[in-house]
């Protein structure tokens, strides 16, 4: 290790982070930014320059006499740190360009603060910490930005909460059964925390019925604080449901098939933009976690392949919050049907939008072609159920997620693109947003044509780039599969579009039931402690008040009970008791 | 074995209390001053002694150069010096209000400096015969006391009281007498080494110890034998109700405590799981009756006094628990209690003299009224409830622990059972100080005069709203509570009470929340004598 890898192990980058996001309250609007901008641009770089040699447990020591690793460098979180830098420094330029107030940015960089600190950890203890900052950081940049927002981000921070908590209770039967928090000293989560994990960071995934916080809460702040808000908390879910299960399992793959058909599905039937765009989150997380979750039954190409989605994902998944923001920013319309004929009005917007929709419906020559292939194919060797084409149940899954995909992307393109003439004519992309824009998609241009690069970031490349796994994105049946993908997209939209929008207006999510059943239990539990509450108020007063009756009027309440006697002890019944009490004394004592 | 200081300390107030009478036939006023410089002098004395006992030392002194076990010993270790300096302080303090309040005429100050002599011989004493002779001076002289305003009320109360104490302290001589029949010594130490070796299930002593614990009970008024307490406190003058509630059936726990541990000492309480277990049901009874009693009355002084019934059921519990953790919360709550109940008998006595009120309906708003004597007696009240930082928190939280570690030391449910009575009676014990608390600051709103709500709504008609208000008030909710005629004023502050007195007052309850902070020096206080009794 040189003597510069070693200073910039001493560093903790969110420290930087958080450091910046005070400067950009403190500082000027433009300089505020710009060292917002530097401390991302830092976490990129030394994230890009530990890749040579910087690995390790850095910054090791012990918190309430626990081990704990503040500064894990490994192979997950470099290409974590790497995505999270670079994206982060293109969102900060881009909420620049879209008059985001400070406070947002502000809120916003103490949110990737605690992202960045989730992803270094290197203990289970550590780790919890940042996720609950995380909870509590978006949730403020949700509520930043008032109205609407406020309520959604209420619901948002009760999620959060209680997945924290659950995950909170798995860390500590984890630690009751292996004895430390280290990463380094288990194999992911002990078993006996298998299910508390699972949810607790699931919520945060994603999981399907689990999911209704993402739509609910995405499209409602600011759209500078949305392209934060779209790419760090899923996403670091996904990394940290790996940390937890490191070998996977047929029941993460599974629940990921699901979630890309569900997310996609109900994505389709959307018309908020940055809805839709919620709900190819949950979609693409399916594809992610799908990856992960054949760790053991395919191998680390599973696993590459799940990483480089998230990676790609990260990148493209932003880019259309970017492209869908920019949009908004300049129209003011959040209904796709009230759009219309912008590509003429917004060219820029528009080709950094068909990047974006080419990346994540896997068109070749994007990122999203690449990763999505590869869990493609790990998928295509799972065959316990299977359905047409020699194919199982999760490869046919995954794939009609990718349909669904095409499907609601056209419909988001279509819709806001062409779809008649312009009724609206706003300007086009500000210089700041257009860099932010360029380079996130630049990014997935370059990592789809320059796919060894990609490789080259990704833990295993020497397996992957070797010669015992055939890696070719390229082939031939890659393409054809895109291409019929492609075409069950086309003609899937425009041959389902009425009954799509029927189904629209017909189809509710989970939520119509969830939230007015937590709702009425909310709400119920609080009228039943009241009245419990208040039933025993009355019991005790009542009895109180007879008490007090009684004291008051002792020789009648004993008349009542049919005893006519006088009560008070006089001169001879004291000595009466005084006797038989020395009597009685004398016979226990002596006699025992 | 010559320490002077202990016969000097019984001396003083008894030699000083022929004074009034002797001068009376010249001299009218003389009682007080006597009383005064005898009470100030002993404190002097007690300050010494105390100051000796903290050096670790042991006093011990024999009288008239008899030798023991012939000869009566007099001893001072930290139980009994700090039982000592509770009552030169209270017997001091009282002094101020008893100069105001009455009684008054120079008998009454001799009997008064018989009862502080024989409380200090029945602290100081290291024999069982002696102990009964101080015994019976201070029951003598509280007979006396109780009936000094010569109201037939209180003459009845101090009837009742002389016909059963009198056959108390029969019964604790009837108990010794066993005792010297099966030891043929008289000295507390002496007798301890000749009951180990006349055995402990020797019939003789147990009944001995039976008919002590019976004639001491009756003197600490102890459930069912308790009912001539709350007569004689609620009767009594009011200035001898704050002395005579602080000290007397204190100094009784204190000599059952004594008797139980230093002479007769644990392994006696060990060998019979019958005598401890008897004890402790009448203890837990007493608890629970001398709560809930106290929580029925609208008296203050009879409410108070129940309480002690109540409290001292604890210290009774904590002697028949054998403990070392309980009978160090025993000592701890005897002083405390002590102190307590001084201050809040001499808080009900000053309302009583200012405002004329002795019923708990008399007292609405009392605290806008006097502050500084409501605040001390709720302090005082809280005290008693066990809020901590107070010493009634300290003396029943060492007895509760004392309780749960004998069950849990002998699987036993008896000690369980004390902690779970202890429990109740606290919330028996809050809610009649609530009830009180309630009173001085909560109740009266929209009386005449009160803050809170405008009198007249709007000008014009009113008037026979109020007149009709008035008239509701009257009927329904007490009266506001206002000074009576010549109460004594003091610049500077609202409350009108002699401001002696009320100084007193608030030193009790600023000193029962400094030693509430003072748990550990209080333990470790206690720690050579509990080390000594435990060896």
């Amino acid at each position: 290790m040189t003597a510069a890898t070693g200073l910039l192990t001493s560093i903790p980058p969110y420290v930087v982070l958080a450091v910046a996001a005070l400067a950009v309250l403190a500082l000027p609007r433009r300089a505020g930014h710009a060292a917002a901008a530097l401390a991302t641009a830092f976490t990129f770089g030394q994230a890009v320059l530990l890749g040579d040699g910087g690995t390790g447990a850095h910054l090791a020591t012990q918190l309430f006499g626990f081990d704990v690793v503040f500064f894990n460098v490994d192979q997950f979180s470099l290409l974590m740190g790497v995505v999270v830098g670079f994206l982060a420094t293109a969102a900060v330029l881009y909420a620049y360009g879209t008059e985001a107030p400070t406070w947002v940015t502000a809120f916003a960089l103490i949110y990737v603060s605690s992202t960045v600190g989730t992803i270094y950890a290197g203990d289970w203890l550590t780790l919890i910490f940042f996720w609950e900052l995380m909870a509590v950081t978006s949730t403020l940049l949700v509520w930043q930005y008032g109205g609407a927002a406020v309520r959604a981000g209420y619901r948002y921070a009760l999620f959060h909460g209680i997945g924290g908590t659950i995950l909170l209770g798995a860390v500590v039967v984890h630690f009751a059964h292996a004895g430390t928090f280290l990463f380094s000293a288990t194999t992911g989560i002990h078993p006996a925390a298998t299910v508390l994990a699972a949810i607790g960071i699931g919520i945060n995934c994603g999981f399907v019925f689990l999911h209704t916080w993402l739509p609910d809460t995405y499209p409602r702040p600011h759209v500078a604080a949305s392209v934060f808000l779209s790419v760090f908390t899923t996403k670091t879910a996904a990394y940290v449901m790996y940390r937890a299960f490191p070998e996977g399992g047929m029941w993460l793959a599974y629940l990921g098939g699901i979630m890309a058909v569900y997310g996609a599905f109900f994505a389709l039937l959307q018309y908020n933009p940055r809805r839709l765009l919620s709900y190819h989150i949950q979609a693409q997380l399916g594809y992610m976690l799908a990856g992960f979750g054949l760790a053991t039954y395919v191998g680390e190409f599973a696993v590459t392949g799940g990483f480089a989605h998230l990676f790609n994902n990260v990148l493209y998944k932003s880019l259309l919050f970017m492209a869908v923001g920019v949009v908004i920013y300049r129209t003011g319309v959040e209904d796709i049907r009230d759009m219309g004929g912008l590509w003429r009005e917004m060219p820029v917007t528009f080709i950094v939008y068909l990047v974006g929709a080419a990346s994540i419906t896997a068109v070749p020559g994007f990122n999203g072609f690449i990763s999505k292939g590869m869990v493609l194919d790990s998928a295509h060797e799972v065959h316990n159920v299977t359905l047409l084409l020699d194919s199982g149940l999760l490869w046919w899954l995954l794939v009609l997620g990718g349909v669904g995909t095409f499907m609601s992307f056209i419909k988001l393109g279509y819709y806001m693109f062409f779809h008649g003439s312009a009724t609206l004519s706003p300007k086009d992309a500000t210089p700041f947003q257009t860099a932010g824009m360029v380079l996130a998609g630049g990014a997935c241009v370059f990592f789809g044509v320059f796919y060894t690069q990609l490789i080259e970031l990704m833990p295993f490349t020497e397996l992957i780039l070797s010669d015992e796994v055939y890696f070719k994105p390229y082939s031939q049946s890659h393409l054809t599969e895109s291409a019929a993908l492609l075409v069950a997209g086309f003609v899937g939209f425009f041959a389902l579009k009425r009954p799509l929008g029927w189904l629209a207006h017909h189809m509710p999510d989970v939520d119509a039931v969830t939230y007015p059943a937590m709702f009425y239990l909310g709400r119920a539990s609080i009228w039943g402690v009241t009245e419990l509450w208040a039933a025993v108020d009355r019991a005790v007063m009542g009895l109180v008040g007879a008490i007090e009756w009684t004291a008051m009027n002792p020789r009648e309440a004993l008349g009542r009970a049919g005893v006519d006697a006088e009560i008070r002890t006089g001169i001879g019944r004291s000595v009466l008791f005084l006797t038989v009490a020395a009597g009685v004394a004398l016979f226990v004592f002596v006699l025992s | 074995m010559t320490d002077v200081l202990l016969p000097v300390a019984i001396a003083v107030p008894l030699v000083a209390a022929t004074l009034p009478i002797a001068l009376g036939v010249r001299y009218d006023d003389l009682g007080w001053p006597v009383a005064a410089a005898a009470t100030t002098a002993l404190a002097g004395v007690a300050a010494a002694i105390v100051a000796s006992v903290a050096r670790g030392d042991r006093l011990s002194h024999a009288l008239g150069g008899y030798r023991p076990p012939i000869g009566i010993e007099l001893v001072a270790d930290p139980l009994s010096a700090a039982v000592l300096a509770l009552v030169a302080a209270v017997s001091l303090a009282t002094l101020a209000f008893v100069r105001v309040a009455g009684p008054r005429g120079n008998p009454f100050y001799s009997g008064y400096l018989l009862l502080v002599g024989g409380l200090t011989g029945m602290t100081l004493t290291g024999d069982l015969f002696n102990l009964f002779v101080f015994l019976e001076i201070v029951g003598i002289s509280t007979y006396a006391l109780i009936a000094a305003d010569r109201s037939g009320a209180s003459a009845y109360a101090s009837l009742k009281y002389l016909v059963v104490g009198t056959v108390g302290a029969s019964l604790y001589l009837l108990g010794v007498g066993y005792a010297f029949l099966a030891t043929g010594t008289l000295n507390m130490l002496d007798m301890q080494a000749q009951l180990a070796q006349v055995g402990y299930g020797d019939p003789l002593v147990r009944a001995s110890y039976a008919l002590i614990v019976a004639g001491l009970g009756l003197k600490i008024a102890v459930f069912p034998i308790h009912a001539w307490q709350p007569d004689a406190y609620q009767r009594a003058p009011d200035a001898v109700t704050t002395i005579v509630a602080a000290l007397v059936s204190t100094a009784s726990a204190y000599a059952l405590l004594r008797v139980s541990y230093t002479v007769f000492t644990v392994e006696f309480l060990a060998a019979s799981d019958a005598i401890t277990t008897t004890m402790l049901v009448v203890s837990g009874a007493s608890i629970l009756a001398g709560s809930v009693l106290a929580a029925m009355q609208s008296d203050l002084k009879r409410m108070f006094a129940y309480s002690s019934v109540a409290q001292f059921g604890m210290i009774v519990a904590a002697i028949a628990l054998a403990n070392e953790t309980a009978l160090l919360g025993a000592a701890v709550h005897l002083v405390g209690h002590g102190l307590i109940k001084f201050g809040l008998f001499l808080g009900v006595g000053l309302l009583a003299y200012g405002y004329g009120a002795r019923r708990l309906e008399d007292l609405a708003s009392v605290a806008r009224e006097a502050p500084f004597t409501a605040g001390s007696i709720a302090v005082l009240a809280l005290a008693l409830v066990g809020i901590p930082p107070s010493v009634g928190f300290l003396g029943k939280w060492y007895i509760g622990v004392g309780a749960v570690e004998t069950s849990l030391a002998d699987g036993g449910a008896a000690g369980i059972g004390i902690a779970a009575v202890i429990f109740v009676s606290t919330l028996f014990t809050l809610s009649y100080v609530a009830r009180l608390l309630e009173r001085f600051y909560f109740a009266g709103v929209g009386l005449p005069g009160d803050h809170g709500e405008p009198a007249v709504a709007d000008g014009g008609t009113s008037g026979d709203d109020t007149a009709a208000r008035d008239e509701t008030h009257e009927r329904s909710s007490p009266r506001r509570v206002s000074p009576v005629e010549d109460a004594p004023t003091v610049p500077g502050v609202p409350d009108r009470v002699p401001p002696a007195s009320l100084a007193a007052l608030v030193a009790a309850a600023l000193v029962a929340i400094a030693l509430g902070f003072a748990g550990f020096g209080l333990a470790e206080w206690f720690d050579p004598f509990l080390t000594e009794v435990f060896a």
